[in-house]
Protein backbone atom coordinates (compact mmCIF):
# COMPACT_ATOMS: atom_id res chain seq x y z
CA UNK A 1 0.00 0.00 0.00
CA UNK A 2 2.90 2.46 0.56
CA UNK A 3 4.73 1.48 -2.25
CA UNK A 4 2.70 2.63 -4.92
CA UNK A 5 1.79 6.09 -4.03
CA UNK A 6 4.26 7.42 -1.17
CA UNK A 7 6.61 9.32 -3.41
CA UNK A 8 3.47 10.83 -5.17
CA UNK A 9 2.31 11.81 -1.63
CA UNK A 10 5.03 13.22 -0.60
CA UNK A 11 5.13 15.35 -2.78
CA UNK A 12 1.99 16.53 -2.36
CA UNK A 13 2.64 17.10 1.12
CA UNK A 14 5.29 19.10 0.10
CA UNK A 15 3.14 21.21 -1.90
CA UNK A 16 0.15 21.51 0.07
CA UNK A 17 2.87 22.67 2.94
CA UNK A 18 4.11 25.86 0.70
CA UNK A 19 0.72 26.54 -0.12
CA UNK A 20 -0.13 26.49 3.45
CA UNK A 21 2.80 28.51 4.32
CA UNK A 22 2.04 31.26 1.57
CA UNK A 23 -1.44 31.55 1.82
CA UNK A 24 -1.02 32.70 6.20
CA UNK A 25 2.39 34.16 5.32
CA UNK A 26 0.68 37.74 5.85
CA UNK A 27 -0.11 36.84 9.31
CA UNK A 28 3.00 35.30 10.06
CA UNK A 29 4.93 38.05 8.87
CA UNK A 30 3.11 40.19 10.96
CA UNK A 31 3.27 38.14 13.76
CA UNK A 32 7.62 37.99 13.65
CA UNK A 33 7.75 41.71 12.52
CA UNK A 34 5.78 42.59 15.91
CA UNK A 35 8.74 41.51 17.84
CA UNK A 36 11.19 44.21 17.49
CA UNK A 37 11.37 47.57 18.15
CA UNK A 38 9.71 49.75 16.33
CA UNK A 39 12.43 51.96 13.97
CA UNK A 40 13.82 48.76 13.77
CA UNK A 41 10.78 47.10 12.42
CA UNK A 42 10.16 50.10 10.35
CA UNK A 43 14.15 49.91 8.71
CA UNK A 44 14.36 46.09 8.64
CA UNK A 45 11.15 44.77 6.88
CA UNK A 46 12.87 41.35 6.84
CA UNK A 47 10.89 38.31 7.78
CA UNK A 48 12.96 37.29 10.81
CA UNK A 49 13.58 40.32 12.96
CA UNK A 50 17.40 40.77 13.87
CA UNK A 51 16.70 41.37 17.74
CA UNK A 52 14.13 39.94 19.23
CA UNK A 53 12.56 42.58 21.60
CA UNK A 54 9.04 42.78 23.57
CA UNK A 55 8.94 46.67 23.75
CA UNK A 56 6.29 47.05 21.29
CA UNK A 57 3.82 44.85 23.82
CA UNK A 58 5.41 46.86 26.60
CA UNK A 59 4.32 49.88 25.47
CA UNK A 60 0.90 48.71 24.35
CA UNK A 61 0.22 47.03 27.68
CA UNK A 62 1.42 50.06 29.46
CA UNK A 63 1.18 53.30 27.79
CA UNK A 64 -2.55 52.78 25.48
CA UNK A 65 -6.15 51.42 26.25
CA UNK A 66 -5.42 48.21 24.95
CA UNK A 67 -6.44 46.96 28.36
CA UNK A 68 -9.61 48.39 28.61
CA UNK A 69 -10.44 46.76 25.19
CA UNK A 70 -9.57 43.69 26.32
CA UNK A 71 -11.81 43.93 29.16
CA UNK A 72 -14.44 45.78 26.79
CA UNK A 73 -14.54 42.87 24.56
CA UNK A 74 -14.66 40.36 26.90
CA UNK A 75 -18.00 41.57 28.50
CA UNK A 76 -19.14 41.91 24.66
CA UNK A 77 -18.75 38.72 23.41
CA UNK A 78 -19.63 36.43 26.77
CA UNK A 79 -23.21 38.88 26.85
CA UNK A 80 -23.61 38.16 23.21
CA UNK A 81 -22.74 34.17 23.67
CA UNK A 82 -25.01 34.06 26.49
CA UNK A 83 -28.27 35.99 25.17
CA UNK A 84 -27.50 34.31 21.63
CA UNK A 85 -27.11 30.83 23.00
CA UNK A 86 -30.13 31.09 25.17
CA UNK A 87 -32.53 32.16 22.17
CA UNK A 88 -30.76 29.46 19.60
CA UNK A 89 -30.59 26.51 22.04
CA UNK A 90 -34.65 26.87 22.73
CA UNK A 91 -35.07 27.48 18.77
CA UNK A 92 -32.64 24.78 18.04
CA UNK A 93 -35.23 22.47 20.05
CA UNK A 94 -38.44 23.53 18.87
CA UNK A 95 -36.86 23.45 15.03
CA UNK A 96 -35.91 19.35 15.84
CA UNK A 97 -38.87 18.12 17.88
CA UNK A 98 -41.89 19.87 16.73
CA UNK A 99 -42.96 19.74 13.01
CA UNK A 100 -45.59 22.27 11.49
CA UNK A 101 -45.37 24.56 8.40
CA UNK A 102 -44.76 27.72 10.39
CA UNK A 103 -41.37 26.02 11.77
CA UNK A 104 -40.19 25.42 8.32
CA UNK A 105 -41.29 29.34 7.30
CA UNK A 106 -39.13 30.10 10.65
CA UNK A 107 -36.09 28.30 9.63
CA UNK A 108 -36.57 30.41 5.87
CA UNK A 109 -37.02 32.93 8.41
CA UNK A 110 -33.53 32.65 9.58
CA UNK A 111 -31.96 31.93 6.57
CA UNK A 112 -33.12 35.21 4.59
CA UNK A 113 -31.60 37.04 8.26
CA UNK A 114 -27.83 35.62 7.44
CA UNK A 115 -28.13 37.65 3.95
CA UNK A 116 -29.52 40.78 5.78
CA UNK A 117 -27.59 43.46 4.90
CA UNK A 118 -27.40 44.71 8.76
CA UNK A 119 -26.61 48.61 7.71
CA UNK A 120 -30.07 48.63 7.15
CA UNK A 121 -31.10 47.78 10.77
CA UNK A 122 -28.02 49.67 12.14
CA UNK A 123 -29.12 52.89 10.93
CA UNK A 124 -32.20 53.39 13.01
CA UNK A 125 -31.13 50.80 16.01
CA UNK A 126 -28.81 53.72 16.08
CA UNK A 127 -31.49 56.50 16.40
CA UNK A 128 -33.90 54.22 18.54
CA UNK A 129 -30.59 53.40 21.00
CA UNK A 130 -29.41 56.90 21.67
CA UNK A 131 -32.34 58.36 23.38
CA UNK A 132 -32.39 55.04 25.66
CA UNK A 133 -28.44 55.65 26.52
CA UNK A 134 -27.44 52.38 24.71
CA UNK A 135 -25.08 54.15 22.59
CA UNK A 136 -20.86 53.90 24.05
CA UNK A 137 -23.13 50.90 26.14
CA UNK A 138 -22.33 46.85 25.56
CA UNK A 139 -25.98 46.19 25.79
CA UNK A 140 -26.56 47.66 21.85
CA UNK A 141 -23.89 45.63 20.51
CA UNK A 142 -24.78 42.12 22.98
CA UNK A 143 -28.44 42.44 21.44
CA UNK A 144 -27.58 43.30 17.75
CA UNK A 145 -24.38 40.20 18.15
CA UNK A 146 -26.91 37.74 19.32
CA UNK A 147 -29.66 38.24 16.43
CA UNK A 148 -26.55 37.87 14.52
CA UNK A 149 -25.23 34.45 16.07
CA UNK A 150 -28.79 33.40 15.90
CA UNK A 151 -29.30 31.76 12.87
CA UNK A 152 -26.09 29.71 13.05
CA UNK A 153 -26.86 28.35 16.70
CA UNK A 154 -30.54 27.36 15.52
CA UNK A 155 -29.30 25.46 13.07
CA UNK A 156 -26.26 23.89 15.08
CA UNK A 157 -27.87 23.18 17.92
CA UNK A 158 -31.11 21.72 15.95
CA UNK A 159 -28.53 19.14 14.69
CA UNK A 160 -27.28 18.17 18.03
CA UNK A 161 -30.88 17.70 19.10
CA UNK A 162 -31.95 15.59 16.24
CA UNK A 163 -29.00 12.89 17.34
CA UNK A 164 -30.76 12.81 20.74
CA UNK A 165 -33.62 10.20 20.58
CA UNK A 166 -36.92 11.31 21.27
CA UNK A 167 -37.48 8.21 23.72
CA UNK A 168 -35.52 10.22 26.32
CA UNK A 169 -38.04 12.93 26.15
CA UNK A 170 -40.79 10.28 26.23
CA UNK A 171 -39.74 8.58 29.07
CA UNK A 172 -39.74 11.51 31.00
CA UNK A 173 -42.79 13.09 29.88
CA UNK A 174 -44.72 9.64 30.87
CA UNK A 175 -43.23 9.91 34.23
CA UNK A 176 -44.54 12.78 34.85
CA UNK A 177 -42.11 15.76 33.59
CA UNK A 178 -43.34 19.35 32.18
CA UNK A 179 -41.90 19.43 28.44
CA UNK A 180 -40.13 22.44 29.41
CA UNK A 181 -38.19 20.34 32.14
CA UNK A 182 -37.13 17.25 30.15
CA UNK A 183 -35.89 19.57 27.55
CA UNK A 184 -33.64 21.22 30.63
CA UNK A 185 -33.04 18.34 33.24
CA UNK A 186 -32.46 15.57 30.18
CA UNK A 187 -31.80 17.06 27.01
CA UNK A 188 -29.50 19.95 27.47
CA UNK A 189 -27.10 17.54 29.93
CA UNK A 190 -26.81 15.13 26.88
CA UNK A 191 -25.72 18.06 24.55
CA UNK A 192 -22.74 18.83 26.60
CA UNK A 193 -20.16 18.93 24.64
CA UNK A 194 -22.37 20.77 21.53
CA UNK A 195 -23.28 23.29 23.51
CA UNK A 196 -19.81 24.25 24.07
CA UNK A 197 -18.82 23.94 21.13
CA UNK A 198 -21.64 26.35 19.84
CA UNK A 199 -20.91 28.84 22.48
CA UNK A 200 -17.43 28.93 21.53
CA UNK A 201 -18.18 29.61 17.98
CA UNK A 202 -20.71 32.25 18.99
CA UNK A 203 -18.12 33.78 21.68
CA UNK A 204 -15.67 34.09 18.77
CA UNK A 205 -18.03 36.07 15.80
CA UNK A 206 -18.68 38.70 18.84
CA UNK A 207 -14.85 38.69 19.33
CA UNK A 208 -13.66 38.99 15.70
CA UNK A 209 -16.79 40.97 14.93
CA UNK A 210 -15.91 44.96 13.44
CA UNK A 211 -18.40 47.51 11.79
CA UNK A 212 -21.43 46.65 14.54
CA UNK A 213 -18.95 48.03 17.19
CA UNK A 214 -17.31 50.45 15.28
CA UNK A 215 -20.80 52.07 14.95
CA UNK A 216 -22.04 52.19 18.31
CA UNK A 217 -18.94 52.19 20.22
CA UNK A 218 -17.45 55.74 19.68
CA UNK A 219 -15.77 56.79 23.02
CA UNK A 220 -12.27 54.86 23.58
CA UNK A 221 -13.38 53.70 27.00
CA UNK A 222 -16.42 52.14 25.45
CA UNK A 223 -14.60 50.31 22.49
CA UNK A 224 -13.66 46.57 22.07
CA UNK A 225 -10.40 45.70 20.67
CA UNK A 226 -10.72 45.80 16.53
CA UNK A 227 -12.48 49.30 17.15
CA UNK A 228 -9.39 50.30 19.44
CA UNK A 229 -6.88 48.93 17.43
CA UNK A 230 -7.96 50.91 14.41
CA UNK A 231 -6.89 54.32 16.37
CA UNK A 232 -3.58 53.76 15.78
CA UNK A 233 -4.15 53.62 12.10
CA UNK A 234 -6.55 56.78 11.48
CA UNK A 235 -4.05 58.62 12.99
CA UNK A 236 -1.53 61.18 10.93
CA UNK A 237 1.07 58.80 10.87
CA UNK A 238 0.24 54.65 11.41
CA UNK A 239 1.90 53.69 14.80
CA UNK A 240 2.97 50.69 13.23
CA UNK A 241 4.90 48.75 16.71
CA UNK A 242 1.62 48.92 18.51
CA UNK A 243 -0.48 48.19 15.62
CA UNK A 244 0.99 45.07 15.24
CA UNK A 245 1.61 44.04 18.53
CA UNK A 246 -2.34 44.71 19.59
CA UNK A 247 -2.91 42.70 15.93
CA UNK A 248 -0.83 39.78 17.11
CA UNK A 249 -2.27 39.88 20.83
CA UNK A 250 -5.62 39.88 19.33
CA UNK A 251 -5.68 37.37 17.60
CA UNK A 252 -4.11 35.00 20.37
CA UNK A 253 -8.14 34.55 21.59
CA UNK A 254 -9.35 33.43 18.55
CA UNK A 255 -6.59 30.93 17.64
CA UNK A 256 -6.80 29.82 21.68
CA UNK A 257 -10.38 28.74 20.99
CA UNK A 258 -9.97 27.65 17.68
CA UNK A 259 -8.08 24.34 18.58
CA UNK A 260 -10.91 23.28 20.52
CA UNK A 261 -13.51 23.66 18.29
CA UNK A 262 -11.75 22.63 14.93
CA UNK A 263 -13.27 19.14 15.05
CA UNK A 264 -16.74 20.73 15.29
CA UNK A 265 -16.43 22.89 12.30
CA UNK A 266 -16.27 20.79 9.33
CA UNK A 267 -19.48 19.25 10.76
CA UNK A 268 -21.17 22.35 11.43
CA UNK A 269 -20.35 23.86 7.46
CA UNK A 270 -21.65 20.30 6.56
CA UNK A 271 -24.92 20.62 8.30
CA UNK A 272 -25.09 24.41 7.92
CA UNK A 273 -25.47 24.06 4.14
CA UNK A 274 -27.89 20.96 3.87
CA UNK A 275 -30.22 22.46 6.54
CA UNK A 276 -30.30 25.84 4.90
CA UNK B 1 -48.10 14.45 52.00
CA UNK B 2 -45.16 11.79 53.85
CA UNK B 3 -47.88 9.90 55.05
CA UNK B 4 -49.21 9.08 51.48
CA UNK B 5 -46.23 8.80 49.20
CA UNK B 6 -44.82 6.40 51.93
CA UNK B 7 -47.70 3.98 51.54
CA UNK B 8 -47.22 2.35 47.96
CA UNK B 9 -48.48 -0.66 48.37
CA UNK B 10 -52.05 1.33 48.53
CA UNK B 11 -54.80 0.17 45.67
CA UNK B 12 -54.34 2.84 42.92
CA UNK B 13 -57.95 4.50 43.24
CA UNK B 14 -57.08 5.66 46.71
CA UNK B 15 -53.97 6.92 44.96
CA UNK B 16 -55.28 8.97 42.97
CA UNK B 17 -57.77 10.43 45.10
CA UNK B 18 -54.99 11.51 47.24
CA UNK B 19 -51.31 13.03 47.02
CA UNK B 20 -50.82 11.95 43.11
CA UNK B 21 -53.65 15.31 41.70
CA UNK B 22 -51.13 17.83 41.16
CA UNK B 23 -48.99 14.76 39.56
CA UNK B 24 -51.97 13.50 37.32
CA UNK B 25 -52.73 16.89 35.97
CA UNK B 26 -48.93 17.72 34.91
CA UNK B 27 -48.95 14.08 33.94
CA UNK B 28 -52.07 14.78 31.30
CA UNK B 29 -50.88 18.08 30.66
CA UNK B 30 -47.40 16.38 29.65
CA UNK B 31 -49.28 13.71 27.26
CA UNK B 32 -51.52 15.94 25.72
CA UNK B 33 -48.54 18.36 24.89
CA UNK B 34 -46.44 15.45 23.59
CA UNK B 35 -49.12 13.76 21.70
CA UNK B 36 -50.45 16.79 19.74
CA UNK B 37 -47.78 18.90 17.54
CA UNK B 38 -47.49 21.48 20.13
CA UNK B 39 -47.06 24.46 18.69
CA UNK B 40 -47.87 26.31 21.97
CA UNK B 41 -44.54 24.90 23.81
CA UNK B 42 -42.72 25.37 20.20
CA UNK B 43 -44.02 28.78 19.93
CA UNK B 44 -42.73 29.58 23.23
CA UNK B 45 -39.75 27.86 23.08
CA UNK B 46 -38.99 30.56 19.62
CA UNK B 47 -40.03 33.38 22.11
CA UNK B 48 -36.59 34.43 22.86
CA UNK B 49 -35.59 34.45 18.90
CA UNK B 50 -38.93 36.01 17.86
CA UNK B 51 -37.95 39.24 20.29
CA UNK B 52 -34.73 39.51 19.21
CA UNK B 53 -35.63 39.26 15.42
CA UNK B 54 -38.39 42.05 16.08
CA UNK B 55 -35.72 44.08 18.14
CA UNK B 56 -32.93 44.29 15.89
CA UNK B 57 -34.82 43.57 12.27
CA UNK B 58 -38.36 43.60 12.26
CA UNK B 59 -39.13 47.30 14.09
CA UNK B 60 -36.09 48.34 12.35
CA UNK B 61 -36.82 47.53 8.57
CA UNK B 62 -40.37 49.77 9.43
CA UNK B 63 -38.78 52.64 11.05
CA UNK B 64 -36.06 52.55 7.85
CA UNK B 65 -38.67 52.39 5.83
CA UNK B 66 -39.73 55.46 7.35
CA UNK B 67 -36.38 57.38 7.20
CA UNK B 68 -36.04 56.84 3.46
CA UNK B 69 -38.65 58.53 2.42
CA UNK B 70 -38.14 61.86 4.95
CA UNK B 71 -35.16 64.29 5.54
CA UNK B 72 -33.58 64.39 8.55
CA UNK B 73 -30.32 63.83 10.79
CA UNK B 74 -29.46 61.25 13.81
CA UNK B 75 -30.54 63.87 16.43
CA UNK B 76 -34.11 64.79 14.42
CA UNK B 77 -36.05 63.67 12.31
CA UNK B 78 -37.36 65.55 9.19
CA UNK B 79 -40.40 65.94 7.18
CA UNK B 80 -41.92 63.31 4.55
CA UNK B 81 -40.28 63.96 1.05
CA UNK B 82 -41.69 61.01 -0.82
CA UNK B 83 -39.36 59.43 -2.71
CA UNK B 84 -37.05 62.32 -3.17
CA UNK B 85 -34.24 60.74 -0.97
CA UNK B 86 -34.33 57.62 -4.07
CA UNK B 87 -34.76 59.60 -7.04
CA UNK B 88 -31.45 61.94 -5.93
CA UNK B 89 -29.33 58.47 -5.07
CA UNK B 90 -30.51 56.98 -8.41
CA UNK B 91 -29.11 60.78 -10.00
CA UNK B 92 -26.18 60.65 -8.22
CA UNK B 93 -22.44 59.24 -9.75
CA UNK B 94 -21.39 58.24 -6.26
CA UNK B 95 -24.11 55.94 -6.53
CA UNK B 96 -22.93 54.38 -9.36
CA UNK B 97 -19.39 53.97 -8.91
CA UNK B 98 -20.22 52.70 -5.45
CA UNK B 99 -22.73 50.16 -7.33
CA UNK B 100 -20.32 49.16 -9.95
CA UNK B 101 -17.48 48.50 -7.29
CA UNK B 102 -19.63 46.26 -5.10
CA UNK B 103 -21.31 43.98 -8.20
CA UNK B 104 -17.28 44.21 -9.52
CA UNK B 105 -16.06 43.25 -5.68
CA UNK B 106 -18.22 40.11 -5.68
CA UNK B 107 -17.87 38.98 -9.19
CA UNK B 108 -14.45 39.06 -8.38
CA UNK B 109 -14.30 37.33 -5.14
CA UNK B 110 -16.51 34.94 -6.08
CA UNK B 111 -14.12 33.55 -8.95
CA UNK B 112 -11.39 33.69 -6.87
CA UNK B 113 -12.41 32.43 -3.57
CA UNK B 114 -14.46 29.26 -5.54
CA UNK B 115 -11.80 28.42 -7.85
CA UNK B 116 -9.23 28.57 -4.79
CA UNK B 117 -11.09 26.43 -2.32
CA UNK B 118 -12.35 24.20 -5.01
CA UNK B 119 -9.06 23.41 -5.88
CA UNK B 120 -7.90 22.95 -2.44
CA UNK B 121 -10.77 20.82 -1.42
CA UNK B 122 -10.35 18.49 -4.42
CA UNK B 123 -6.14 18.73 -3.31
CA UNK B 124 -7.48 17.89 0.49
CA UNK B 125 -9.53 14.91 -0.72
CA UNK B 126 -6.36 13.25 -1.14
CA UNK B 127 -5.07 11.29 1.91
CA UNK B 128 -1.77 13.08 2.49
CA UNK B 129 0.00 12.35 5.85
CA UNK B 130 -0.61 15.53 8.06
CA UNK B 131 -3.95 16.34 6.42
CA UNK B 132 -5.63 17.52 9.47
CA UNK B 133 -3.19 20.13 10.62
CA UNK B 134 -2.76 21.44 6.95
CA UNK B 135 -6.81 21.66 7.48
CA UNK B 136 -6.86 23.75 10.33
CA UNK B 137 -3.85 25.92 9.24
CA UNK B 138 -5.36 27.09 5.77
CA UNK B 139 -8.57 28.16 8.02
CA UNK B 140 -6.71 30.79 9.53
CA UNK B 141 -7.74 33.72 6.99
CA UNK B 142 -10.99 32.97 7.61
CA UNK B 143 -10.87 32.50 11.51
CA UNK B 144 -8.92 35.67 12.73
CA UNK B 145 -10.44 38.67 13.06
CA UNK B 146 -11.17 40.96 9.97
CA UNK B 147 -9.05 43.78 11.81
CA UNK B 148 -6.37 41.51 12.27
CA UNK B 149 -6.37 40.23 8.65
CA UNK B 150 -6.46 43.46 7.24
CA UNK B 151 -3.56 44.81 9.27
CA UNK B 152 -1.27 41.95 8.26
CA UNK B 153 -2.13 43.09 4.38
CA UNK B 154 -1.42 47.04 5.11
CA UNK B 155 2.27 45.79 6.78
CA UNK B 156 2.77 44.01 3.86
CA UNK B 157 1.93 46.21 0.51
CA UNK B 158 1.25 49.62 2.61
CA UNK B 159 3.97 51.73 2.03
CA UNK B 160 6.91 52.38 -0.14
CA UNK B 161 9.37 50.08 1.74
CA UNK B 162 6.80 47.59 2.70
CA UNK B 163 7.81 43.56 2.02
CA UNK B 164 5.99 43.38 -1.69
CA UNK B 165 7.89 46.98 -2.84
CA UNK B 166 11.06 45.70 -1.41
CA UNK B 167 10.82 42.54 -3.38
CA UNK B 168 9.79 44.34 -6.56
CA UNK B 169 12.91 46.50 -6.41
CA UNK B 170 14.95 43.54 -5.55
CA UNK B 171 13.30 42.29 -9.25
CA UNK B 172 14.27 45.63 -10.57
CA UNK B 173 10.71 47.41 -10.95
CA UNK B 174 9.59 50.84 -9.44
CA UNK B 175 7.99 50.55 -5.46
CA UNK B 176 4.10 50.55 -6.50
CA UNK B 177 2.25 52.74 -4.14
CA UNK B 178 -0.57 50.33 -3.73
CA UNK B 179 -2.78 51.55 -1.38
CA UNK B 180 -2.75 55.61 -3.29
CA UNK B 181 -3.85 54.28 -6.57
CA UNK B 182 -7.00 53.44 -7.03
CA UNK B 183 -6.73 50.37 -9.23
CA UNK B 184 -3.67 49.00 -6.97
CA UNK B 185 -6.39 49.50 -4.15
CA UNK B 186 -8.95 47.92 -5.89
CA UNK B 187 -6.91 44.68 -7.15
CA UNK B 188 -5.71 44.42 -2.89
CA UNK B 189 -8.80 44.69 -1.48
CA UNK B 190 -10.55 42.11 -3.85
CA UNK B 191 -7.42 39.94 -2.83
CA UNK B 192 -8.13 40.04 1.04
CA UNK B 193 -11.44 39.20 0.21
CA UNK B 194 -10.84 36.86 -1.33
CA UNK B 195 -8.03 35.76 1.35
CA UNK B 196 -10.45 36.29 3.53
CA UNK B 197 -13.33 33.97 2.09
CA UNK B 198 -11.40 30.82 0.57
CA UNK B 199 -11.27 28.91 3.74
CA UNK B 200 -15.42 28.94 4.05
CA UNK B 201 -15.68 27.67 0.55
CA UNK B 202 -12.94 25.04 0.48
CA UNK B 203 -14.56 23.65 4.16
CA UNK B 204 -18.08 23.65 2.54
CA UNK B 205 -16.84 22.23 -0.79
CA UNK B 206 -15.09 19.75 0.71
CA UNK B 207 -18.46 18.11 2.63
CA UNK B 208 -20.16 18.49 -0.73
CA UNK B 209 -17.13 16.47 -2.12
CA UNK B 210 -17.32 13.77 0.41
CA UNK B 211 -20.96 13.50 0.33
CA UNK B 212 -20.61 12.13 -3.32
CA UNK B 213 -21.29 8.23 -3.81
CA UNK B 214 -17.99 6.46 -4.13
CA UNK B 215 -19.61 4.14 -6.57
CA UNK B 216 -19.96 6.47 -9.19
CA UNK B 217 -16.60 6.27 -9.41
CA UNK B 218 -16.20 3.17 -9.27
CA UNK B 219 -18.58 2.61 -12.37
CA UNK B 220 -16.97 5.29 -13.77
CA UNK B 221 -13.41 3.84 -13.85
CA UNK B 222 -14.97 0.14 -14.52
CA UNK B 223 -16.37 1.66 -17.52
CA UNK B 224 -12.90 3.59 -18.58
CA UNK B 225 -13.61 6.99 -17.58
CA UNK B 226 -10.16 8.98 -17.03
CA UNK B 227 -9.57 11.23 -14.32
CA UNK B 228 -10.84 14.23 -16.15
CA UNK B 229 -13.96 12.87 -17.18
CA UNK B 230 -15.04 11.84 -13.94
CA UNK B 231 -14.33 15.64 -12.62
CA UNK B 232 -16.61 16.25 -15.68
CA UNK B 233 -19.34 14.11 -15.74
CA UNK B 234 -19.86 13.41 -11.93
CA UNK B 235 -17.54 15.55 -9.31
CA UNK B 236 -18.86 18.93 -11.24
CA UNK B 237 -23.16 17.80 -11.77
CA UNK B 238 -22.85 16.46 -8.13
CA UNK B 239 -21.59 19.69 -6.60
CA UNK B 240 -23.42 22.11 -8.87
CA UNK B 241 -26.47 22.87 -6.16
CA UNK B 242 -24.40 23.70 -3.13
CA UNK B 243 -22.19 25.74 -5.32
CA UNK B 244 -25.11 27.56 -6.43
CA UNK B 245 -26.39 28.47 -2.98
CA UNK B 246 -22.37 28.85 -1.94
CA UNK B 247 -21.84 31.46 -4.83
CA UNK B 248 -24.75 33.13 -4.26
CA UNK B 249 -24.01 33.40 -0.45
CA UNK B 250 -20.55 34.75 -0.98
CA UNK B 251 -22.27 37.17 -3.38
CA UNK B 252 -24.51 38.60 -0.72
CA UNK B 253 -21.65 39.22 1.81
CA UNK B 254 -19.53 40.40 -0.29
CA UNK B 255 -22.08 43.50 -0.95
CA UNK B 256 -22.73 43.20 2.40
CA UNK B 257 -18.96 43.59 3.46
CA UNK B 258 -17.53 46.79 5.40
CA UNK B 259 -14.84 45.81 6.93
CA UNK B 260 -12.56 44.71 4.07
CA UNK B 261 -12.46 47.88 2.20
CA UNK B 262 -12.90 50.25 5.09
CA UNK B 263 -10.31 48.77 7.06
CA UNK B 264 -7.71 48.81 4.29
CA UNK B 265 -7.88 52.52 2.88
CA UNK B 266 -11.74 53.98 4.23
CA UNK B 267 -13.28 53.63 0.76
CA UNK B 268 -10.23 55.23 -0.67
CA UNK B 269 -7.95 56.45 -2.50
CA UNK B 270 -10.68 59.05 -4.49
CA UNK B 271 -14.16 56.64 -3.64
CA UNK B 272 -12.74 53.98 -5.53
CA UNK B 273 -13.25 50.83 -2.86
CA UNK B 274 -16.43 52.67 -1.43
CA UNK B 275 -19.47 50.10 -1.89
CA UNK B 276 -23.53 50.24 -1.49
CA UNK B 277 -22.40 50.13 2.43
CA UNK B 278 -19.86 52.23 3.18
CA UNK B 279 -21.88 54.74 0.83
CA UNK B 280 -24.58 54.37 3.17
CA UNK B 281 -22.58 54.48 6.05
CA UNK B 282 -20.99 57.83 5.12
CA UNK B 283 -24.03 59.52 4.64
CA UNK B 284 -26.05 58.70 7.89
CA UNK B 285 -22.93 59.01 10.08
CA UNK B 286 -20.55 61.18 8.46
CA UNK B 287 -23.03 63.94 6.36
CA UNK B 288 -25.31 63.09 9.01
CA UNK B 289 -28.25 62.59 6.27
CA UNK B 290 -30.08 59.59 7.47
CA UNK B 291 -32.89 59.84 4.93
CA UNK B 292 -30.44 58.80 1.70
CA UNK B 293 -28.48 56.33 4.30
CA UNK B 294 -31.42 54.64 4.65
CA UNK B 295 -32.42 54.80 0.86
CA UNK B 296 -29.59 53.65 0.15
CA UNK B 297 -29.86 51.02 2.80
CA UNK B 298 -32.99 49.67 0.93
CA UNK B 299 -31.75 49.71 -2.49
CA UNK B 300 -28.79 47.33 -1.72
CA UNK B 301 -31.30 45.07 0.13
CA UNK B 302 -33.64 44.98 -2.76
CA UNK B 303 -30.98 44.21 -5.24
CA UNK B 304 -29.66 41.27 -3.30
CA UNK B 305 -33.56 40.25 -3.16
CA UNK B 306 -34.05 40.64 -6.98
CA UNK B 307 -30.60 38.73 -7.37
CA UNK B 308 -31.82 36.05 -5.03
CA UNK B 309 -35.32 34.99 -6.20
CA UNK B 310 -33.65 35.36 -10.04
CA UNK B 311 -30.88 32.80 -8.84
CA UNK B 312 -33.54 30.43 -7.33
CA UNK B 313 -35.72 30.63 -10.02
CA UNK B 314 -33.32 29.49 -12.93
CA UNK B 315 -32.19 26.69 -10.47
CA UNK B 316 -35.41 25.64 -10.37
CA UNK B 317 -36.11 25.88 -14.04
CA UNK B 318 -32.99 23.85 -14.66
Amino acid sequence: MRIPGSRSKLWLTVVLGLIVVVLNFPVIYMTLNSFQTTPEMLASRSVFPEHYSLSNYVFLISKTPFLSYVWNSAITALGATVLSVFAGLLAGYALSRFSHFLMGMYSNLLFAIQMFPIILALVPLFILFRPLGLINNPLSVIIVYSLINLPFITWMSRSYFDTIPRELEEAALIDGCSPIRAFVQVIVPLTGPGVAAVSIFAFLFSYNEFFIANVFLRTQNAMTIPVGIQLFIQQFSTDWGSLLAAATLAMLPTLLLFLFIQKFIVHGALTGSVKG
Amino acid sequence: MNVEVSSPAEPTTTRRKSVSVPHKVRKVFGRRVFAKPGLATAILLLTPSLILIGTVIACPIVLGLQYSVSTGSLIKQGGFVGLANYAKLLQSPTFYNSLEFSVGFAIANIAGCYTLGLGLALLMQKRIPGQGIFRVLLLLPWIVPSLVGVVSWRWLVGDEAAFVNRIIKWAGGNPIFFLSNSGWAILIVILIKIWRSFPFMMLSLLAALQSIDRTLYEAASIDGATPRQMFRYITLPQIRNISIILCLMMIIWSVNDFDTPWLLAQGGPANATQNLVILAYRYTFERNDVGMGAATSFVTLFGLMALVSVVLRLQRKR
